[in-house]
């Protein structure tokens, strides 16, 4: 039997099994993907200081060193059931049982869906998917596409199709209705993405985001902006260009758009049709938490970690006696932050089975947490350290009562 | 195609229109809406459309999220033949 | 034609592999060590994975990560295995399923 159990092969989760089995725990990884590695396969992108970050590197770089360390890692296995059974965890699996005093939770996050009349047509496709296919499996997801859904995810990835091959045509909005939330009104989304504006390879617009710090030059820029969009690396993004359907019989043959209010209302009288093979939707990211609910974790629900999260403290601790979290689970932040987190967890889990020597490891990796934080090229919420802080208190609460 | 005809349950295929009208009709809980159209009872488990159902719940209820899941989950959270569950491995 | 990517300007070019011949609905298809039956069927153009159990819709990938099951797919006579998550092996037997009846629909419940 292992004296750590991890579900979830990605930064979060093989950063705790390094950590853990480097002061002499023995750990084993399962993961329902054919390889290690998580979300971190396929992310590729050039960081401000002109280096590429490469997921595929980095996940076999993590893969090769947890393997030396000795941490067993079984891909291709699908936990379906947890429960507690005497003192220990025992999870349910497609290949058998396994049970330890503890557990890590590192399941990551799921993207979060935008419906669009005719999405369900083969062709349409998460932009998670479209950067699994064209960087993992090196396959063009088509030969022109449409991404709907302008978000900081959507604009990285249709870089990285672009980079490989595959035509983006536009990136736009969804329709606005009921179930668009933010993502179909071009204010809200102006003001996400100025604050990734440093990003941007063009330095008008890197230079024009300092300009619009205030609302009212935000209104005045989503009000004249640019009915052919604002080019990025080439690719033309519209904020007030919606989807109104995408068409095709057997798959998808276009997206029927429109131009839209500042509000997110379509324009009569504007309607287009953009011929296409492929379409992207993106909604962003929201913690994949079944596997904790199941377990009997208590949550708090924030926004700004991308919905509902499982209780946990600075030491990556819920409140359920040996169950740990780390990574996109208890909120949504970059893959440097989730190898941090796993850190944290893979030191407190040896600290809990009294084999880490040094303490001071543990109270470094987690300032290194907060280091990697605050200097994130991209940060997914400008909220997050209120909402981890709110997630303290509460677990705090939740173990006192 | 009409908007409100969008599918929000890919897997059992229930539109919008009709959540939200069967949402503002009973008043009623994600998990009501849930039982009453099918929605996010398909072969994923509703992991692609429980945020949308809490967002027409919201829309056509004025129930607002709280900390606790309002869809609640239930074991096996993979769809898995009756042999694994006795366990016999796949 | 192939949609593979073999020479990529920053994640480099792909190695020599083998390659594994399988069979979807019938027809044999060609793929390369390491991909997934979603993979190797995109790179020959075939989008449609299954049809919708009860309304016949032509359904492909969504989110080739494991989390939708739209891509689900028979394999050897097993159901439900996820197209995006599932390797090809040599002379891999993969069908798409078919409309499924449902005579039990509307039975007592109908409005």
């Amino acid at each position: 039997m292992n004296d750590v159990l991890v579900i979830g092969a990605g930064p979060a989760g093989l950063s705790a099994a390094i950590a853990a089995a480097r002061q002499g725990l023995s750990v084993k990884i399962v993961d329902e993907f054919y390889r290690p590695g998580g979300r971190l396969l396929g992310q590729l992108h050039e960081e401000p200081d002109g280096v590429w970050w490469n997921g595929l590197a980095e996940a076999a770089r993590l893969d090769q060193e947890a393997r030396a360390l000795g941490v067993n890692i079984s891909c291709g296995v699908s936990v379906y059931d947890i429960a507690r059974c005497d003192d220990r965890w025992r999870i349910s699996t497609t290949e058998g049982e396994w049970e330890s005093s503890l557990l890590l939770i590192a399941t990551g996050a799921s993207e979060a869906a935008v419906p669009v009349p005719g999405w369900t047509l083969p062709g349409v496709m998460s932009i998670g998917a479209a950067q699994v296919m064209t960087n993992v499996q090196r396959v063009r997801v088509g030969k022109k596409g449409v991404v709907i859904g302008v978000n900081i995810l959507s604009v990285a990835i249709a870089r990285e199709l672009q980079l490989a091959g595959v035509h983006v045509e536009q990136l736009i909005l969804p329709p606005l209705s009921e179930v668009s939330g933010k993502a179909g009104r071009p204010h809200e989304i102006m003001r996400s993405l100025l604050r990734v504006a440093h990003l941007a390879p063009s330095p008008v617009i890197r230079l024009g985001s300092k300009l619009m710090g205030s609302a009212w030059m935000q209104r005045l820029a989503v009000a004249f902006f640019p009915s052919k969009g604002v080019r990025m690396w080439d690719m033309p993004i519209h904020l007030r260009t919606a989807a109104l359907e995408i068409v095709g019989t057997s798959q998808v043959e276009g997206v029927r758009t429109a131009r839209v209010t500042p509000e997110g209302l379509p324009i009569p009288g504007t309607e287009q049709l953009i011929p296409a093979d492929f379409v992207c939707i993106a909604g962003g990211l929201s913690p994949l938490a079944e596997l904790a609910a199941i377990a009997g974790c208590p949550f708090a629900y924030v926004p700004a970690l991308g919905g509902h999260v499982p209780l946990h403290d600075e030491y990556m601790k819920t409140p359920l006696p040996g169950l740990y979290v780390a990574g996109n689970i208890t909120g949504i932040e970059s893959a440097r932050v989730a190898m941090s987190q796993g850190t944290v967890a893979g030191l407190s889990m040896a600290q809990a089975s009294g084999l880490l020597a040094d303490d001071s490891l543990l109270s470094q990796a987690q300032l290194q947490v907060k280091r990697v934080r605050q200097n994130a090229t991209i940060q997914f919420h400008p909220d997050i350290a209120a909402g981890r802080e709110l997630v303290g208190q509460m677990a705090a609460a939740w173990t006192a009562r | 195609m009409d908007a409100q005809q969008v599918i929000i349950c890919r897997c059992e295929e229930v539109s919008l229109e009709e959540l939200l009208s069967t949402a503002r009709e009973y008043q009623c809980t994600a998990r009501e809406l849930k039982l009453r159209t099918r929605a996010g009872m398909g072969c994923c488990g509703g992991r692609t459309c429980r945020i949308l159902i809490e967002q027409i719940v919201e829309q056509a209820t004025g129930q607002v999220p709280t900390h606790t899941v309002s869809l609640g989950y239930q074991p096996p959270v993979r769809p898995i033949s009756f042999q694994t569950l006795g366990g016999k491995s796949s | 034609m192939s949609q593979r990517i073999f020479h990529h300007p920053v994640l480099g070019s792909m190695e020599e592999r083998t390659a594994l011949q399988f069979q979807f609905n019938g027809a044999v298809y060609t793929a390369y060590e390491g991909e997934t039956i979603a993979g190797a069927l995109l790179a020959a153009g075939v989008r449609t994975l299954r049809v919708h159990e009860e309304t016949g819709a032509p359904r492909g990938i969504y989110c080739n990560i494991g989390h939708c099951y739209e891509c689900r797919v028979h394999v050897d006579g097993i159901p439900t295995v996820r197209a995006c998550m599932t390797l090809v092996t040599e002379g891999m037997c993969v069908t798409a399923g078919s409309v499924l009846p449902t005579p039990l629909k509307k039975g007592g419940h109908a409005k």
